[in-house]
């Protein structure tokens, strides 16, 4: 018998190596149905089943490669139907579907009101955890109605593509504090946590019919912003409270934006615009952009007997306009009335939300419980506290700092007399 | 059979005696038919012998040569000439001849040697010797400007087909003592010469040992230029890494020389062979110290990106799109899905496709007549880009990686190193294929420990980096030319301070 060449018999097992250990159940990606929003409602008949909506992606909209084409497909394809489980319904999907469903390019998970309040709907979130194709940065959205009307009525003109219109629209509300940073990631540590609050986006496609002219208009939430014109009826706005993995209740865009201040976890938006009373003329009002450049300082006292928190919230502040003309570059009074008026708006502010949070809520979403577990030696230890408990109880005081930034690009302000001379 | 024939240097000949070695017989005829045997003459129609008589000490004479490599006018003016009107009676030969150089040979063997590099012997009626007219002439081109290793600023001037044109450029650039250029034949029967250069007060004996013993050790027939010779003196013959540097820029040699590097020289080769070679000098262009520190180090940065791109391009398009989807934002996933969808072959087919066809258009163009030249580019630009992508055989996007990978692999200079980069470019996009990302790292791990595992003549391949030896750190990046102060410590030079 001839003798095998050594190289051979490496080459020859190298060769077995790859062939028999290669990937060879991948699937190309032409192949797949790219799921970009999963919908998730109580089934009305059956308590076990699940209603999933699935909104797909069709890649090819949007794209003038000369490979591509599919000119006048529809940008997305929607279905709902209900499942067991949104696991296994991907299977089910394709008796419709012609591709394969995947959860590769998954970035939003939206729940109904209904079901979100459930209290079996911890139980199908759950399911998130096992699939390895969802990531844990997806976010959670609430939706007033089902999400299967929900997806139908929610008809961009714009930005047609589905994973495009709601990365920028959950990008934009957190940019400007409409809406919670809401991960599902946080969502379950949170959960796990059992000790703070966790927001989550809120929207809808209804119109609310309790929009009072009168109202303040940060005092809103989605649906109930009146509006005119050729556009999309969907809105998304203030947050979804969930208190031990079941939702409880709303915030608004003004709720929301004190959260998002008094928060040690969120990330903070760009600035916020606001409007707050003007304390030298009591029929304006100065509208600012806030944020908050340093973290938050927090004093958790937990000797005493009544344990307390004290909170520090630095904000940086820039007056926008001016309605009362008062020469605030200028006089450092003014500056400084300015100043303490705004500070003791926003602390009753504060403390007013946080009063809504102990006595509604009985607890926060503003991770504060991290500040005091601190305090704790071991976990068991600050378990045995139970935050949950004691937070209703304590003495919380904020104390706003605000560092005026500018006063607009001019200034100096003319008289009124002199103008109206 | 002859043994290895082996010299030192042109004069100090160390040959072992063998049988036909031929003293030269004092009979004028004799020597003379020895010589016309030798060369088959007169069926060898360039073989010369040109019979003559001295005048004065009346004697016999012949000057024997081969008159396409020989400058005949040279033997005329200055050999023929003198001879023919010599009237003097006690006078030398030495004395009549005006040739500027001479010597005189006492074996037949020795005188063909010279014969054959171009030179005339000259045989003399009653003595056991012959003399040597140095006027050899070889055909060739004259200095040239680089056509590979082209450079904007600096330098132009090119290596020759013509050996001693070339020692004569490094001279140019070292004029010193110290720099010795060694020689010694290689072959038996062509009887081919390399000229070892090094600089004597600064290169390792050891290194020069190591390099003269495995020049010397070849038992070969022919060897005909420095790309045929590197194969031979090569550690690793089958490895996909260079371990030799060849390059064709004479100052590119004189940098390495002043080193402490060994440089080769061979007639026929408008180049030289660099020893010991590391991968920094792969990586290396002339131009990156000729250009201003902080000039010379961008391109040094986009010649590392490049590097990379040509690698890593394919390979990471054909991993992510395969296994890694969740890997790329959605935008791109689906403009990526969105070319494929009519596409009928799996994302490695399509890229292995392409790569194979880029390939194609790159050794083509190279061996196409040049009148031709140009079409072949319109033909592989647009044809096989634009015409594939529109009868869908491949999507766009695959289009613009290979293209990418392949201009970028433009960039490393270095012919061997270039056909390395190309070749492990391969490995990767199978390795992507079968495995994904996964296996990419697998075949990066595998290659930096095959890398670190290299040696060329002793000397690690990716030293200064690692392991870390005391240099000039003229690694990834280099440092401003004052602070390059020493030479690199793993070539072990006698005197390591530069400056």
């Amino acid at each position: 018998m001839r003798k095998i060449p050594i190289i051979a018999k490496i080459l020859g097992s190298l060769l077995c190596v790859t062939i028999l250990s290669g990937c060879w159940d991948q699937k190309e990606t032409e192949e797949l149905a790219y799921v970009t929003v999963v919908g998730l409602d109580k089934d009305e008949e059956n308590e076990n089943m699940v209603k999933v909506t699935y909104v797909i992606a069709n890649p090819e909209v949007g794209s003038l490669a000369e490979g591509g084409g599919g000119g006048g497909e529809p940008p997305l394809e929607t279905i709902s139907f209900s499942a067991s489980d949104f696991i296994t319904s991907r299977s089910l999907a394709n008796t419709v579907i012609s591709k394969e469903i995947t959860y590769d390019v998954l970035r939003n998970i939206m729940v109904s009101e209904d079901f979100a309040r459930d209290k079996d709907f911890i139980r199908w979130m759950y399911d998130i955890t096992k699939e390895m194709e969802i990531r844990r940065d997806i976010n959670l959205f609430v939706t007033k109605e089902d999400p299967s009307a929900f997806v139908q009525n929610n008809q961009p003109k714009m930005d047609t593509g589905p994973h495009k219109y709601y990365e920028l629209i959950f990008n934009r509300g957190q940019d400007t504090g409409t809406i919670p940073p809401s991960e599902v990631g946080q969502f379950f540590r949170i959960t796990e946590a059992d000790a703070d609050l966790f927001l989550g986006i809120y929207g809808t496609t209804e119109k609310s019919d309790n929009y009072k002219r009168d109202r303040d208009p940060d005092q809103f939430m989605a649906g109930e912003l009146n509006y005119e014109g050729q556009t999309n009826t969907t809105q998304f706005a203030g947050s979804a409270v969930f208190k031990e993995g079941k939702m409880i209740d709303t915030l608004t865009i003004e709720e929301t934006r004190l959260s998002y201040l008094l928060s040690t976890t969120m990330k903070q938006p760009e600035a916020l615009l606001v409007a707050l009373p003007d304390p030298f003329h009591e029929e304006y009002e100065v509208a600012t952009k806030i944020y908050r450049e340093k973290d938050i300082q927090i004093n958790v006292n937990l000797k005493r007997d009544k344990p307390s928190i004290h909170a520090t919230v630095p904000i940086k502040m820039s007056i926008l306009t001016n309605h009362g003309m008062t020469n605030l570059a200028k006089y450092r009074d003014n500056r400084e009335k300015l100043k303490k008026a705004f500070e003791e708006t926003l602390n009753k502010e504060f403390e007013e939300f946080i009063k809504k949070t102990q006595e509604e809520y009985g607890s926060e979403p503003f991770g504060w419980s991290l500040a005091a577990r601190k305090k704790f030696r071991t976990i068991p230890e600050f378990e045995e506290f139970d935050w949950m408990k004691t937070y209703p109880e304590m003495d919380v005081s904020i104390d706003t700092q605000i560092d005026l930034e500018n006063f607009g690009r001019q200034t100096d302000l003319p008289k009124m007399k002199e103008v109206r001379d | 059979m002859m043994k290895r024939l082996f010299m030192k240097s042109k004069k100090k000949q160390i040959s072992p005696k063998t049988d036909h070695e031929q003293g030269v017989d004092p009979d004028f005829d004799v020597t003379l038919e020895q010589f016309k045997k030798a060369y088959f003459y007169p069926v060898n129609t360039d073989f010369t012998v040109r019979n003559l008589h001295i005048g004065g000490i009346n004697k016999r004479a012949a000057i024997v040569f081969i008159n396409t490599i020989t400058d005949i006018q040279v033997i005329n003016e200055f050999a023929i000439d003198p001879l023919i009107k010599n009237q003097e009676q006690n006078i030398l030969i030495e004395d009549i001849i005006t040739i500027q150089s001479m010597e005189t040979k006492n074996t037949i063997n020795d005188a063909t040697l010279d014969i054959n590099n171009g030179n005339a012997a000259l045989i003399i009626e009653g003595e056991s010797k012959v003399y040597i007219l140095n006027a050899s002439n070889f055909e060739g081109r004259s200095v040239e400007k680089p056509d590979n290793e082209s450079v904007v600023k600096g330098p132009k001037e090119a290596f020759n087909e013509k050996v001693f044109t070339n020692i004569s450029l490094v001279r140019k650039r070292i004029r010193d003592k110290n720099l010795i250029v060694e020689s010694s034949i290689i072959s038996k029967r062509s009887k081919n010469m390399v000229y070892m250069l090094y600089l004597k007060d600064i290169a390792n004996e050891k290194l020069l040992d190591n390099v003269r013993e495995r020049v010397n050790a070849l038992d070969t027939d022919a060897i005909q230029n420095l790309s045929l010779l590197e194969q031979y003196i090569e550690e690793r013959k089958y490895s996909i890494f260079p371990s030799v540097l060849y390059t064709e820029r004479p100052d590119r040699a004189v940098s390495f020389l002043e080193d402490g590097y060994i440089v080769l020289l061979m007639e026929n080769s408008p180049d030289c062979l660099v020893l010991p070679a590391t991968f920094w000098s792969f990586f290396h262009s002339a131009e990156d110290h000729y250009l201003r520190f902080p000039y010379g180090n961008f391109t040094r940065i986009l010649r590392m990106l490049s590097f990379f791109i040509t690698i890593f391009t394919s390979a990471i398009y054909v991993a992510v799109v395969t296994y890694h989807i969740g890997m790329i934002p959605p935008d791109l996933l689906l403009a990526i899905a969105a070319t494929r969808e009519k596409v009928p072959f799996p994302a490695l087919v399509e890229i292995v496709l392409m790569e194979i066809a880029f390939e194609l258009i790159r050794e083509a163009g190279l061996r196409v007549p040049t009148p031709i030249g140009p079409t072949i580019g319109i033909v592989g630009a647009l044809i096989l880009g634009q015409a594939a992508v529109q009868a869908n055989l491949v999507s766009p996007i695959v289009v613009i990686v290979v293209a990418l990978g392949g201009l970028s692999s433009f960039a490393v200079g270095d012919i061997s190193m270039n056909f390395t980069v190309r070749l492990i470019r391969f490995l990767f996009i199978f390795a992507a294929g079968l495995f994904g990302i996964y296996g990419m790292t697998a075949v990066f791990v595998m290659g930096m420990f095959y890398m670190v595992s290299l040696k060329s003549f002793g000397v690690p391949y990716l030293s200064p980096l690692t392991p870390s030896y005391q240099s000039s750190k003229d690694t990834l990046f280099r440092r401003a030319i004052p602070k390059e102060a020493l030479r690199p410590g793993y070539l072990k030079p006698k005197d390591i301070k530069k400056r």
